[in-house]
């Protein structure tokens, strides 16, 4: 009976819904208010009086969240409501503990303050962000890049291995230098990677899944499919030999294993990947002193040799001895001493905030990112469409896996490896490229949102 | 500042840290569980739709009973009225444009049991009738009893069933 009509006379939806937007706006407020908390807390504690560069570290982050939040309001309105506020509030909580550390610094006498570099950098990162939500009109667009993004991703991660703009520091080649500017582009590759495993495994997941021998009720895939497995695990280990850095393979790799068993849904590949990775470490532990001091320093950290040696256990004894004198309720922002642990302000700012906010807002920060991860993987699983899924998938873990891997260092549960903790640390690329990744979360999310039954589950 | 101000200040922050970190989680509770009937038909429709309320979680306060809607030509049922299932005595304002009904929570009328599927049916205004469509849901739309194949005719007082839920039309 008169179907035709039925189809044709579909009312458009109209989108104006922004109940997203109305909670997330007041969210927002709450986070401003927390952030305005920190510093006056801060300021009084350890300055006994307010000054007005409260101002400074205040009124920026709050002004671009704004105009953030009116970009969302205008062009992805039906974007998940609680990825901003969250992101929002570590980056304050980050500022502020950078900047009270700059206090002990200052009063010490020392010049290589950050706060306001990161407060710069910030502006920069969340323009990143702003810029891929108006720009990025949606996922499926990343779909088309997806080998330019192999190769991007690829030329950043060597870019420091070139010469004259390639920068050794802390013993890690990570960085490229211009001018007085340092910048590691290694963080911008992580973004370029997933866009590219994510296009690469929709395409082969079938075949990685499916084709291949049985033996022992294992499957095993064809060589075609596993090659590019195993030229990501030499990657990720030419990574940790030649840039010498840990943390980044790690990353590389879990990233890499994360996906391809979303993809596929074997867990052959993480229990084979994992075994290779561990094999790997445990090789260079014995080859490299690098690596061997690394795991001394973790499983016998409190021995005093380890703890004078040079690149010992120092640093890791004291961001524990840290969070020990904070204890359960921590000695409030301002009143503990976080600055006498090295590289207090990135690597180890989560045991600056342990110290200082104790156990329960230790919490807080832990409770957070399993927030904004949990908001990740609920638009991987609403999407429709595997590349999408994929995405927000490798999104949601490269956020994880760095908080694993950086506050598990920290905190003894892995050996510790370089890597800042997303969105906290002081850190210029870290900050842009994680906030490109919360855009394109925001991104992902609003498009979810508007395929109103598309199909039915 | 005194030993006991800052004491304070310190167990303040600390406490509003967790109420974000609580209020976050409402929220999500909210998407969980909180839409078990959001009438949307007359939510959408409705101008003050910037001031809505943060969390519509509790049914009652979303629904509006708006007899003699405009656009509903007459003799034409103005309302939808769930007689059975876990909702019974909600209405839904029928204002001319589609209802959808099933489990999706941006369905007009939310179905919450496991006999409903996401897109389950949706209501149609054609020629001064609804029509029910059944949108190939597994285990189908009933009116009076009779399985719902092509879009057919609700008259009014009829009872449509989908999963455990039964509703009528009524002017």
């Amino acid at each position: 009976m008169v179907s035709p009509i039925l189809t044709g006379t579909m009312p458009k939806v109209m989108r104006v819904v922004p109940r997203n937007r109305n909670i997330e706006g007041l969210l927002l407020f709450f986070v401003f208010g927390i952030n305005a908390f920190e510093l006056a807390q801060i300021q009084l504690s350890t300055l006994q009086v307010l000054r007005s560069d409260f101002w400074l570290y205040w009124a920026p982050l709050t002004l671009i969240a704004l105009v953030v939040h009116g970009i969302l309001r205008r062009r992805a309105s039906e974007a998940d409501s609680l990825i901003l506020p969250i992101a929002v509030f570590l980056n304050g909580l980050g500022i502020a503990e950078i900047y009270r550390l700059d206090i002990a610094k200052a009063a010490a006498g020392a010049t290589d303050l950050f706060a306001v570099k990161q407060v710069i950098w910030t502006l920069v990162a969340m323009a990143a962000c702003a810029a891929v939500i108006w720009f990025v009109p949606n996922q499926l667009f990343l779909r088309r890049y997806v080998f330019v993004a192999m190769a991007t991703g690829i030329a950043l991660l060597l870019l420091p291995m070139l010469p004259f703009i390639g920068l050794t520091i802390n013993g890690a080649r990570l960085w490229i230098g211009i001018g007085p500017f340092t910048f590691q582009p290694g963080e911008l590759a992580k973004i370029a990677l997933i866009v590219f495993f994510a296009g690469y495994l929709v395409s082969r997941k079938d075949s990685l899944a499916v084709v291949g021998r049985t033996i022992f009720g294992i499957h095993i895939p064809r060589a075609r499919e596993l090659g590019p497995i195993l030229v990501i695990w030499v990657a990720s280990l030419a990574v940790l030999v030649l840039q010498r850095d840990l943390g980044t393979s790690l990353l590389y790799f879990g990233l890499f294993l994360v996906m391809i068993y979303v993809a596929t849904g074997r867990a052959i590949y993480v229990v084979v990947g994992l075994g290779m990775f561990i094999t790997g470490a445990l090789v260079a532990a014995q080859v490299m002193d690098y690596v061997a001091g690394r795991f001394g320093a973790w499983l016998d950290a409190f021995n005093p040799e380890r703890y004078d040696a040079v690149g010992g256990s120092y640093q890791l004894v004291q961001g524990i001895f840290g969070l020990a004198h904070g204890g359960l309720f921590g000695t409030g922002l301002g009143g503990g001493v976080p600055q006498l642990v090295p590289l207090a302000e990135s690597d180890f700012i989560i045991t600056s905030l342990g110290e200082e906010l104790g156990l329960v807002g230790f919490f807080v920060i832990l409770l957070c990112y399993l927030l904004l991860i949990q908001r990740g993987l609920r638009i991987a699983f609403k999407h429709q469409d595997d590349f999408s899924r994929l995405l927000a998938v490798g999104f949601s873990f490269v956020i994880a896996l760095q908080c694993f891997i950086v506050i598990g260092g920290v905190t003894r549960v892995v050996p510790l490896t370089g890597l800042t903790t997303p969105l906290l640390a002081a850190g210029g690329s870290s900050l842009l490229a994680n906030w490109m990744i919360i855009g394109l979360l925001l991104r992902l999310s609003d498009s979810v949102a508007i395929k109103r039954g598309a199909a039915d589950e | 500042m005194s030993e006991l101000a800052l004491f304070l200040v310190r167990m303040g922050f600390v406490v509003v840290l967790w109420i974000f970190v609580f209020s976050i989680i409402s929220v999500i509770r909210a998407d969980i569980f909180g839409q078990k009937v959001v009438s949307k038909a007359s939510v959408r429709n409705a101008p003050q739709v910037l001031s809505s309320p943060i969390i519509p979680a509790a049914p009652t306060a979303a629904v509006s009973v708006t007899s003699g809607a405009i656009g509903v030509a007459s003799g034409a049922a103005s309302r939808l009225v769930i007689i059975e299932g876990e909702n019974t005595g909600k209405e839904i304002a029928l204002e001319g444009r589609e209802i959808h009904i099933g489990r999706a929570p941006n369905s007009d009328l939310v179905v919450n049991d496991e006999y409903a599927s996401t897109q389950h049916a949706k209501l149609v205004l054609m020629n001064e009738d609804w029509l029910i469509q059944d949108l190939n849901s597994t285990n189908g739309t009933f009116l009076a009893g009779a399985r719902v194949g092509t879009p057919a005719v609700v008259k009014l007082n009829t009872p449509v069933k989908i999963g455990k839920t039964v509703f009528e039309l009524r002017a």
